[in-house]
């Protein structure tokens, strides 16, 4: 017995089953490819909402207040401590420079500012954050720690903002999960459906070859095969779509969301993606085989 | 076989208490009326039925024990004649004749150059491509027995072989048993046609209503058929 003829025989049946029941075969690569579209989407999506995170993140700077009277020395002292904490760069603000930066913000009103008879605001410390610091999580345990210094009174990091656009992304992280899911179980019904179809037309082939001594795998192996191939097949339409999705439809959202600075390389499907694809499109071709050969291939 | 009953649930006994014995190399000739038996003891013998009691010994081995992962390899060295042909309209008769040999993982080009030697011996080769329902019942009764020799099996069982045939087709398709008899295979045929048994002049066991009523060789054999 040879593995290679077993395989060319296998493959040969295959492609002569969806030759002989091209319809439904064409439904079924058809639906496969709209929900690996559908996920191939939903993963560009994710992408630049975690390039936006990643890029407010790098806005984002965590400003140390300091108490009143603190002398030079100490100010220094903390400065460096900060930097050591953080392994980020830190950049001492004069209570001068925090006014002037205000009434910059404040245009026209921040003249009345000029009428303060002392410069209410206290000295400062701006600390850029490394990367790895810029998680929500990791910079809520950072302030707290920072809290615990000598002489501060107050740190900010614009913990609102960040949380919230964090939510908002779990959030579609976890839709996109589900309708994952959701969407992979279709596929394997809908597969599942045309592969019953294809056993069922070729009952009279299944009784003779096990009449002649096959064995169950033996007869079981090219539906598993037509169900892995349209699987491929679907990912390689969906690669496509989403090819030309990035061509043609990537340019008019960047440009219609041109504040975010989408770029146009990253719309496009990335190795990575296709990889996704083409292993979810195999794996939702291979289970909807697995149930119909399960359910409807009495050997 | 011994002490088979084959029985179906609310129907009475199809094979009653049969005890039959069948040497390797043998030719045997199973016949009886229509209904009495001889296609399910057919099907015994290559599992596609089980005995509901007794025992089926196939070259040693007791296929009335066997696991059904066994039965794909137990039946790889059992050829079948059906009656009913059971060959596919949209397959070549090539194509139709290497299924048995497909499913054993044989190269390409060795399914092909031993379907038309098999084809070659029941006169067929020049027929090699052409669909099924193309053919004669005695061209599709001779593909049949094509399929059920490529694999060279030690076992030969045919279901009414010639039940479609003139009677000189007949004698062709009896000969080419014969002769494969003559090569070794133990071949086993059911039959209710009364000339075969007295022509060939074989061990003829007579069934009737599922017991083995009578047995008789050569000559005597014709005389079961009274």
């Amino acid at each position: 017995m040879s593995l290679t003829a077993s395989l060319s025989y296998f493959g040969r049946t295959a492609l002569n089953g969806i030759w002989r029941s091209p319809f439904v075969h064409v439904i079924a690569v058809s639906s496969l490819a709209i929900a690996l579209v559908g996920f191939g989407l939903a993963r560009m999506a994710q992408a630049q909402l975690d390039k936006l995170l990643y890029a407010l993140g790098g806005e984002v700077e965590m400003t140390v207040y300091l108490a009143d009277g603190t002398t030079p020395e100490k100010i220094a002292e903390l400065q460096s401590a900060l930097a050591q904490r953080t392994s980020g760069q830190t950049r001492l603000v004069s209570p001068a420079e925090a006014l002037g930066r205000l009434a910059e913000q404040l245009g026209q009103q921040g003249e009345a500012l000029q009428s303060l008879a002392e410069n209410p605001l206290p000295w400062s410390v701006e600390v850029t954050l490394p990367p790895l610091a810029r998680e929500p999580e990791a910079l809520e345990q950072l302030s707290q720690k920072v809290r615990t210094l000598p002489f501060v009174t107050q740190v900010d990091y614009g913990q609102e903002a960040l949380e919230r656009l964090t939510a908002i992304a779990r959030a579609l992280k976890l839709g996109s999960l589900i309708a994952f899911v959701l969407v992979f179980l279709t596929a394997v019904v809908v597969v599942s459906a045309t592969l019953q179809l294809a056993i069922y037309s070729r009952r009279e082939d299944i009784e003779i070859q096990k009449l002649v001594g096959a064995t169950d795998r033996f007869v079981r192996a090219p539906f598993l095969i037509e169900g892995l191939l349209q699987g491929v097949v679907a990912a390689t339409l969906a690669a496509l779509a989403l090819w030309a999705f990035a061509l043609f439809v990537g340019p008019r959202l960047a440009a219609l969301f041109s504040f975010l600075d989408l770029g146009t390389a990253a719309t496009r499907p990335s190795p990575r993606l296709l990889l996704e694809l083409y292993g979810i499109g195999a794996a939702m071709g291979l289970c909807g085989s697995v149930v119909a050969v399960r359910r409807f291939l009495h050997v | 076989m011994f002490h088979v009953t084959k029985a179906y649930p609310g129907d009475p006994p199809v094979l009653v208490d049969i005890n039959l014995d069948v040497q390797k190399g043998e030719f045997v000739f199973l016949t009886g009326p229509s209904g009495a038996g001889k296609s399910t003891l057919l099907k015994l013998m290559f599992v596609a039925e089980r005995p509901s009691r007794g025992q089926v010994l196939i070259a040693g081995r007791n296929v009335a024990r066997l696991r059904a992962g066994g039965i794909p390899y137990l039946r790889r060295n059992i050829g079948v004649v059906f009656q009913d042909f059971k060959l596919l309209p949209t397959r070549t008769v090539a194509e139709n004749v290497g299924f048995t040999l497909d499913v054993l993982g044989t190269p390409r080009e060795v399914v092909r150059a031993r379907s038309l030697k098999a084809l070659k011996s029941v006169g067929l080769e020049h027929k090699a491509d052409v669909l099924p329902p193309k053919l004669s019942g005695g061209e599709q009764q001779r593909v049949v027995i094509a399929r059920a020799l490529v694999n060279d099996p030690a076992i030969l069982l045919a279901d009414e072989p010639t039940g479609n045939l003139d009677p000189r087709l007949t004698v062709e398709i009896m000969d080419l048993l014969c002769d494969v008899n003559a090569r070794g295979t133990t071949v086993v045929v059911a039959t209710h046609d009364a000339s075969l048994i007295e022509r060939y002049q074989k061990r003829t066991l007579r069934l009737e209503r599922g017991t083995l009523v009578a047995e008789a060789l050569g000559h005597k054999a014709a005389a079961l058929m009274a």
